[in-house]
């Protein structure tokens, strides 16, 4: 009679959480579909969709950035009281009295400002690679996925923009004034729209407490709902776009018979033509295990983001004005750094025809940027190059259009540079080596 | 008997539509109708906001020139005996403007600059230089029956020039 019984394993602590290790390379392909932790990764991915060089890691340094936000933001929303008598106390009180008060807020701080420029880099890099763009695999809906790029990237802007005011002070003051006029300025519905934001006609307890439940749960529910969909879809498209370039790289390649077999969930329910399946065949090799090589490098990305939000907040900390006084402007009041451009643009955007005069907060505050948005959002429509151009950087093909988006982001930068460095009291110009004049206060 | 079911067959069809509708519709009001309600709430009916129309003191003490009345963000001006009321919220983006002293000796007068986007304006209000695309609002005075104090009225806005004198 043949033996039944299991074979006894002596228990440890790890059989709590790790039931079963892998054997052999396809057992490990299994793991990541057994594993709670890692079913949501690939069993293989394609070796340049891992290399530092293709996507520098941005979109995945973002998501660690976004983590990183909610974990303090959450520690932070315990400590904070959002009122107009008690905000800036409580942010005094998180700097001086606190234990770690100044350290968890510089991080938060950080990581935010981190958060919009690795998201902007990431549209940056997506768009010179034109990741947007479908490939050879079944059923991919690329384009989409830059949409919801770049709406994560405008709910990026808008958690920092929310967040800046919470503090009370002279900056959070100055810029909901700014920032909801611009608002007015759109036809129609600007009058309706700032009131709706502000909770009135005038910036008070109301506006406050509306930014804080925006900043606080609101939109961070909205972009984590968005992540996900995002993530989603590069399921679905079969993995990064550099997948798709490693399929035609291969078909181009002499083709060695072999028999049918993927490795994707895509090519099994999608269904796969000739070609790519011979393609996938061929891929093979360009493939590695998505553990240990996918997972120990977005262990060391994440661990790397950490440590750089960790340095900087140390050394940069947290800057805080003085508490909020609608009485007084800030002589110059400069919004940060990513949104310079865009103060600098309402300044030097109002057109005058004969005696018709078109606001800079409507020009430059409006019009520019919703071109610029709608120009975003046809970008994969506009892109006639077909899928070869798909995930080369600066492919020769697409030499206008990478040119044409380089031209924007320099302007950007031109003008984030100007306001920077070249604006002074009064908004006025001075060269970064000319001494701001100090301008005697009547009050 | 087939008689009987091509007469019911179009009925229970259009039944089953109804029906289908009828589950549609309780359910997008389920989903719409809350969401109008919480959007609604969101719009304030009571507000708790400065008094458009406040007393800015008596137009005796009022010294020659500009006086800047901080909380309301107005520059009241007394040119002898004639007073006027500019408001000092910028016409660009909202910022709060400044005064600022230029030219020399004779040449010597007031301009107003704001610290957001360079907008500049002269004494009189009209806009020269920045993005500002009007001149700075002029608001009425008045004068209060009960004690005549001067009465500033956010409310009403007035021509460039306009003048309340004190006779």
């Amino acid at each position: 009679m043949p033996d039944t019984r299991a074979p006894k394993r002596r228990f440890t602590l790890r059989d709590l959480t790790w039931t079963w290790t892998p054997r052999s390379a396809r057992e490990a392909g299994d793991a990541v579909v057994r594993n709670f932790y890692l079913h949501w990764f690939p069993s293989k991915v394609n070796k340049r969709s891992v290399a530092a060089t293709y996507s520098f890691w941005l979109g995945t340094i973002s998501a660690v950035l976004f983590l990183l936000l909610t974990l303090t933001g959450v520690v932070l929303m315990f400590l904070y009281v959002p009122s107009v008598e008690r905000a800036y106390g409580s942010i005094k009180d998180l700097e001086y009295a606190v234990s770690f008060g100044a350290f968890l807020r510089a991080v938060h701080r950080i990581a935010a400002h981190l958060m919009v420029a690795v998201v902007f880099l990431h549209m940056v890099r997506v768009f010179l690679t034109s990741a947007y763009k479908n490939g050879v695999m079944a059923n991919q809906n690329r384009p989409l996925n830059w949409y919801l790029g770049l709406v994560l990237l405008l709910l990026t802007l808008l958690l920092s923009f929310t967040g800046y005011l919470l503090p009370w002070d002279q900056l959070a003051y100055w810029a909901i004034t700014v920032g909801t006029n611009i608002a007015r300025a759109v036809p129609l519905v600007g009058e309706e729209t700032r009131f709706l934001l502000l909770g009135g006609h005038e910036i008070n307890q109301s506006t406050l407490i509306r930014f804080y439940v925006l900043h606080c749960v609101f939109l961070p529910l909205i972009l984590t709902l968005i992540f996900i969909w995002h993530m989603w879809r590069i399921h679905k498209d079969g993995g990064l776009a550099s997948h798709d370039q490693a399929a035609l790289k291969a078909k181009a390649e002499p083709d060695e018979a072999a028999s049918a077999k993927t490795y994707t969930l895509m090519g099994v329910s999608g269904g796969t033509t000739a070609a790519v399946q011979s393609a996938l065949v061929q891929e093979d090799r360009h493939l590695v295990q998505s553990v240990p090589n996918l997972v120990v490098r977005l262990l060391a990305v994440g661990l790397l983001t950490l440590a750089v939000a960790g340095v900087l907040a140390v050394w940069l900390g947290a800057p805080l004005e003085e508490a909020a006084n609608p009485e007084v402007t800030p002589n110059p009041a400069k919004a940060p750094w990513y949104f310079l451009w865009l103060q600098e643009l309402v300044t030097i955007t109002t057109v005058r025809i004969g005696g018709w005069t078109l606001n800079g907060a409507l020009m430059g505050g409006v019009l520019i940027p919703g071109l610029l948005l709608l120009w975003a959002f046809l970008v994969p429509t506009l892109d006639r190059t077909g899928p070869a151009t798909v995930a080369v950087w600066f492919h020769s093909r697409r030499r206008t259009a990478n040119a044409v988006f380089l031209l924007i982001c320099l302007a950007l930068v031109v003008l984030t540079v100007v306001a920077t460095f070249m604006r002074g009291p009064f908004w006025d110009f001075y060269w970064p080596w000319e001494q701001w004049p100090s301008h005697p206060s009547r009050f | 008997m087939s008689h009987n079911e091509d007469k019911e067959k179009p009925d229970s069809i259009q039944r089953r539509k109804l029906i289908r509708r009828l589950g549609a519709g309780m359910v997008g009001a389920s989903l719409g109708i809350p969401v109008i309600m919480s959007a609604r709430a969101l719009v304030p009916n009571a507000l708790y906001e400065k008094p458009l129309r406040f007393k800015a003191g008596q137009p005796e003490q009022f010294t020659q020139g500009p006086t800047f009345i901080a909380d309301q963000g107005v520059f009241v001006f007394r040119e002898g005996q004639a007073f006027y009321c500019i408001g000092a919220t910028c016409t660009h983006l909202g910022c709060t403007v400044q005064i600022v002293n230029v030219g020399r000796g004779r040449t010597q007068t007031i301009e107003f600059h704001c610290p957001c986007h360079g907008s500049k304006f002269r004494a009189d209000g009209t806009n020269f230089d920045g993005p500002a695309p009007r001149p700075l609002s002029y608001f009425r005075l008045d004068f209060a029956p009960d004690d005549g104090q001067l009465v500033v009225d956010l409310s009403q806005q007035a021509e460039k020039g306009w003048r309340l004198s004190l006779t």
